[in-house]
């Protein structure tokens, strides 16, 4: 239970938070401006890929698919010979280079005809959204050529349905790492800085409790971090239209869920490392990897294999894996219970290791 | 006879070698003391003589080795959070969180007391309630020992622990300082400080203890410590020459 002195203390610590208007300020700065870079300068709208198109067959359907691509307005299609534009993909004029076998006109084929993709390595990240383009644009085909089949239609129709932008994406993954960072740097490089400065030497020789020092700190936190990502949510469905279809309700559980967990792993770096230098290091070393492994600016799905399996179960990528599965496809909670089930267990280990490495005694010294 | 209100008896505190793990020192070696209600006692000694370690155990910062302390009849080993019910506190350290003035500070130490405070009249008696709604950051060294003190006192202590409360102060901080000391112990509050400065220990203190190396040496009131230790005065200078000594030595008589 939540007592009289917990709330008083946690209200002190929301005043000292919020008259740091530097840090404040800067943790909104990065993620609003990357926000606006990826929602402005595309005006919401997919730049489009330049895509080489070798078509060598002949048939109407080969024919039809590239008249499709070129309607879209996603795609700049140049078609062509293979060799010149194998070059073009090599200099970087071209993403990708699709090439269309010559079955392709065997519209009634029972094997499926399978189509040959160029791409630069360079370009991998793209390819996460560019893929699922291309095969909804093969779909959509083979629905014509099949649609004596209501259930496959209805499959396509759902695809359709979401066409998502890269700052759909993105907002919620960037949302998520707002919030680790926040939390890591609010308990952690707090307890440090406190420690530092002799002040939680000075707490210890008041009567207070452990308990009800880290509940404080983690409720005005908690409560920072909700107004922060609630400013960084009004930012984006106002002023760069991003639809948030999930219920808001379930998405800011994940957010709270999510605070709590690395506000516990922040603890337990705060208690590890002893000097400002070590936490920053630490930190870094804790939140580095994950900007990079957790699906936060490209899905999981298009790093390296070897990765995927490491990058799936970082704290990070469940909290970004559940907030974006509920922002963007409107999943309810017992549909992202896999990632639900991921943070709790991130939550549960970082408080056993919070509680058995933050000895309030050797804190203070 | 006054009655005594910290007993320390047989206080031991060890750490381990800063070059050497594995071996221990001992910061504090078998320190035994008697402090009255109502005085204030002084523990004096050179840098590193486990001063500081002394009073962290008995304000509960430190565990304690071995040995007992007692604080108003309470132990301090067993029940450490009794004790920093009645004990205030100045720490070397003495920064606070940022961004918040000293009256909110004091709001603050109150409530970590479950308590609540007049946090101008405390600043009155600190001789700061023009700057209550100053930062400590923007206080002078005596305004902000003062500060300090002024939190320490935020649950009317028995007894309040000041760990070098005038280093590195100038001369009229320091004697401004000893002022309050004076008018708090004249209320009644028992007071117990560290310092390495002998005229403190000599006009502030009503007794004395000396730790050195993790010790205690001595103890006393400051005139029974002179009279006990002070080295005999030089002994009067010689005079007279050889001659002198060898008349002393031969006689005066005439010889023939």
């Amino acid at each position: 239970m939540l007592t009289r002195l917990q709330l008083h203390l946690a209200r002190v610590f929301l005043k000292i938070f919020l008259r740091d208007k530097q840090s404040i300020f800067f943790s909104l700065f990065f993620p609003i401006i990357f926000m606006s870079v990826f929602g402005f300068i595309n005006n919401g709208e997919q730049e489009p890929v330049d895509i080489g198109v070798v078509n060598t067959s002949s048939g109407p359907v080969a024919e039809d698919f590239i008249q499709q691509l070129i309607n879209d307005p996603l795609f700049n299609v140049t078609v062509g010979l293979e060799s010149r534009l194998r070059e073009q993909l090599e200099v970087g004029d071209q993403t990708m280079v699709l090439i269309l076998p010559e079955q392709m006109n065997t519209s009634d084929s029972i094997d499926a005809t399978s189509l040959r993709v160029l791409v630069d390595a360079a370009q991998v990240q793209q390819l996460g959204m560019i893929i699922p383009l291309l095969e909804q644009k093969l779909l959509a085909i083979e629905r014509e050529f099949r649609d004596i089949e209501p259930l496959f239609t209805l499959t396509v129709e759902d695809v359709q349905a979401r066409s998502q932008r890269y700052i759909d994406f993105l907002l919620p993954g960037l949302m998520a790492f707002t919030l680790m960072q926040l939390s890591i740097a609010g308990s952690g490089f707090n307890i440090v800085e406190y420690r530092r400065k002799g002040i939680l030497k000075r707490l210890f020789v008041t009567p207070i409790q452990p308990k009800d020092f880290i509940a404080a700190i983690v409720m005005a936190r908690t409560t920072i971090v909700l107004l922060q990502l609630s400013v960084l949510i009004a930012f984006a469905v106002f002023i760069l239209d991003v639809r948030i279809l999930g219920n808001f309700a379930s998405f800011f559980l994940i957010v709270i869920l999510g605070t709590f967990t690395f506000l516990n792993l922040g603890f337990c770096l705060g208690s590890v490392a002893k000097t400002q230098q070590a936490v920053m290091a630490v930190g870094n070393i804790i939140i580095f990897p994950q900007i990079f492994l957790s699906g936060v600016f490209y899905p999981i799905e298009s790093m390296p294999e070897l990765l995927q399996p490491i990058a799936t179960v970082l704290p990070l990528s469940f909290v970004a894996t559940a907030m974006r599965d509920i922002a963007n496809e409107g999943a309810s909670l017992l549909a992202v219970a896999p990632s639900l089930i991921g943070i709790v267990i991130w939550f549960i280990t970082g408080f056993i290791l919070a509680t058995r490495l933050f000895v309030w005694k050797e804190v203070a010294n | 006879m006054a009655t005594p209100i910290i007993a320390i008896d047989r206080l031991c505190k060890r750490y381990p070698l800063p070059d050497d793990k594995k071996q221990t020192f001992l910061a504090v070696n078998e320190v035994s003391l008697s402090i009255d209600a109502g005085e204030i006692f002084g523990i004096l000694g050179p840098n590193g003589a486990g001063k500081t370690t002394t009073l962290e155990m008995l304000e509960g910062l430190n565990d304690i080795d071995s040995g007992t302390a007692t604080i108003d009849g309470i132990d301090v080993g067993s029940s450490p959070f009794k004790i920093k019910e009645i004990i205030g506190v100045q720490l070397q350290a003495n920064e606070y969180f940022d961004n918040l003035s000293l009256e909110e500070l004091l709001v603050l130490f109150a409530a970590l007391y479950n308590r609540s405070v007049d946090s101008g009249e405390l600043l009155d008696k600190v001789n700061l309630r023009d700057k209550a709604k100053a930062k400590p950051d923007n206080l002078s060294g005596g305004q902000k020992q003062r500060f300090s003190i002024a939190c320490a006192l935020v649950n009317s202590p028995k007894v309040l622990f000041l760990d070098e409360p005038t280093t590195g102060l100038d001369p009229q901080a320091k004697r401004n300082l000893w002022d309050l000391v004076r008018e708090l112990n004249a209320a009644g509050m028992t007071i117990v400080l560290t310092t390495h400065n002998m005229e403190e220990a000599e006009v502030l203190c009503q007794r004395i203890a000396i730790m050195d190396h993790g010790e205690l040496i001595a103890q006393g009131t400051p005139q029974e410590l002179i009279h006990a230790h002070a080295p005999e005065p030089p002994a009067a200078p010689m005079h007279g020459n050889l001659e002198d000594v060898f008349l002393v030595l031969t006689g005066h008589e005439l010889r023939e």
